[in-house]
């Protein structure tokens, strides 16, 4: 499950929004500024991980470079209009793994269907390696990505299981789906919406991660596409933005 | 009818009804429970796919495959469902015991700690699934013999406390896997043919085919798997 990705020698990473505050040397300091929450990668630093700081860079320059790699094929078009990379393909681009502190689960196609998540990555307790934080991300692509190849997955592929998995979800979107397997885990498990490229700006990556979406339940909204990208535009954001993370800093 | 019956014909319908594989008389929900690492997903994996890895990935939540199996010439198809066995994924999984027809309650005969937590699972099948789901206690990984801490004797013993059937089993070296699940399909199709004669008796009070005959086949609602 899972791949691990080498650390890069440079950093390619130029223009996310999602990833900016991870665009520091392995050794110095987050540079978010004052009017911005600390991201979750940064609340990650304190105790009681024995050694928080050892995997924190490793896995910044780990997430630099699959993104970066990941932003390449959001804005590339063949010339010859042979290659089209799926959904599915850029979807699994971000996963790695780090024995023992941090790893990545992905999903089974079931589980994508079921829990809403495309894969989950985790803070790891020593010795026991139970999961002490979790981030399930869900991939959000373009519209006309998704389009042509909903959820990545083709009707060939769309199996008995999966159609199984559909009909036990059906009542509810994927979107809530997430939110709803974080909120049955506590407050320990966030979810993290992320966008492979937004309206008008096709070629970066945005994301939105919290641990309180299900408050937007209470508050009678419906957690769909839209209610998640208005979170970019800020007007949302004070309703929670106690424990709003927009990484953005 | 009772809710065994109508379970059963509930899910029959709904597979003939709508998409999907439609070839199937009966669907039955199953599910894997017991404590983490104790070889849940192996086991499964060993007997849908007929596969095995050493590897250890710990499951996330909840997930399942589909197996069909043919019982007195009916096609049965087995929804099996593998749980998380950490606490933290706790709330999701005992939401997916709601309407399970039978259980593989499984622990590790080189872990003791997963011996101890048997009753306590026993007791989480009383409290979210329903009266009549059958279970039956796994005493998985008995390929590690030099590394048992728990004796057959034990495993035998607690399983007649609580009322379980039982068996020893390696997903690695294939061992009573697919005897554990035939069993739970038997005790199933026993059940449903009980609670069908109790229904009809008391409906009719005519008597009926039981689910373990073998013919001649009975029409909907009621089976014959």
């Amino acid at each position: 499950m899972g791949q691990t990705i080498g650390k890069p020698t440079s950093n390619p990473f130029q223009n996310s929004t999602l990833f900016s505050s991870l665009k520091r040397s392995s050794s110095s300091q987050p540079t978010c500024d004052q009017n911005t929450r600390p991201s979750i990668f940064s609340t990650l630093k304190r105790p009681p991980v024995s050694k928080p700081s050892d995997f924190i860079p490793l896995f910044n320059d780990c997430i630099y470079a699959a993104s970066s790699r990941t932003q390449e094929y959001l804005l590339f078009k063949d010339p010859e209009d042979k290659f089209h990379p799926s959904p599915e393909v850029l979807t699994q681009s971000v996963n790695l793994n780090m024995t023992d502190t941090f790893n990545c689960t992905v999903m089974t196609p079931e589980q994508r269907i079921l829990l809403g998540a495309d894969w989950v990555w985790a803070v790891l307790e020593k010795p026991t390696k139970n999961p002490r934080i979790q981030i399930a991300v869900q991939v959000l692509h373009m519209q006309e990505r998704e389009d042509t190849e909903e959820n990545g997955i083709t009707p060939e592929a769309c199996s008995e299981s999966l159609q199984m998995a559909q009909k036990e979800s059906s009542n509810k979107s994927t979107y809530e789906r997430l939110v709803d397997f974080c909120t049955s885990i506590g407050k320990d498990c966030y979810a993290l919406f992320l966008f492979f490229g937004k309206k008008n700006d096709k070629g970066n990556i945005y994301g939105v991660l919290s641990n309180n979406f299900e408050a937007a339940i209470g508050k009678c909204n419906n957690i769909d596409r839209t209610f998640i990208e208005n979170f970019f535009k800020g007007s949302r954001v004070k309703h929670f933005m106690s424990l709003l993370f927009l990484l953005n800093c | 009818m009772d809710l065994y019956g109508k379970m059963a014909a509930t899910q029959d319908m709904k597979g003939k009804g709508e998409g999907g594989d439609q070839n199937f008389d009966y669907m039955f929900k199953l599910l894997i429970i017991g404590n983490s690492s104790v070889g849940k997903t192996s086991f499964l994996f060993r007997y849908a796919d007929d596969a095995f890895t050493s590897a250890f990935v710990s499951t996330v939540g909840i997930d399942f495959k589909v197996k069909t199996v043919y019982k007195n010439d009916k096609r049965i198809k087995l929804q099996i469902w593998d749980t998380a066995g950490q606490e933290r994924y706790r709330t999701i999984t005992t939401a997916y015991y709601r309407g399970a027809m039978g259980f593989i309650l499984m622990y590790d005969i080189t872990n003791e700690e997963s011996f101890g937590a048997v009753q306590d699972w026993s007791t989480q099948i009383k409290t979210y699934s329903w009266d009549n789901a059958q279970v039956v206690l796994a005493g998985n990984k008995c390929d590690m013999e030099e590394e048992r801490v728990v004796s057959v004797d034990s495993g035998r013993l607690l399983a007649e406390q609580l009322g379980f059937e039982f068996f020893e089993t390696s997903a690695k070296d294939n061992i009573n896997v697919k005897q554990t699940f035939e069993r739970l399909v038997d005790l199933i199709c026993d059940k449903m043919s009980e609670s069908l004669d109790t229904d009809s008796a008391v409906t009719t009070g005519a008597p009926t085919a039981k689910l373990t005959d073998s013919a001649p086949p009975l029409q909907q609602p009621g089976c014959n798997c």
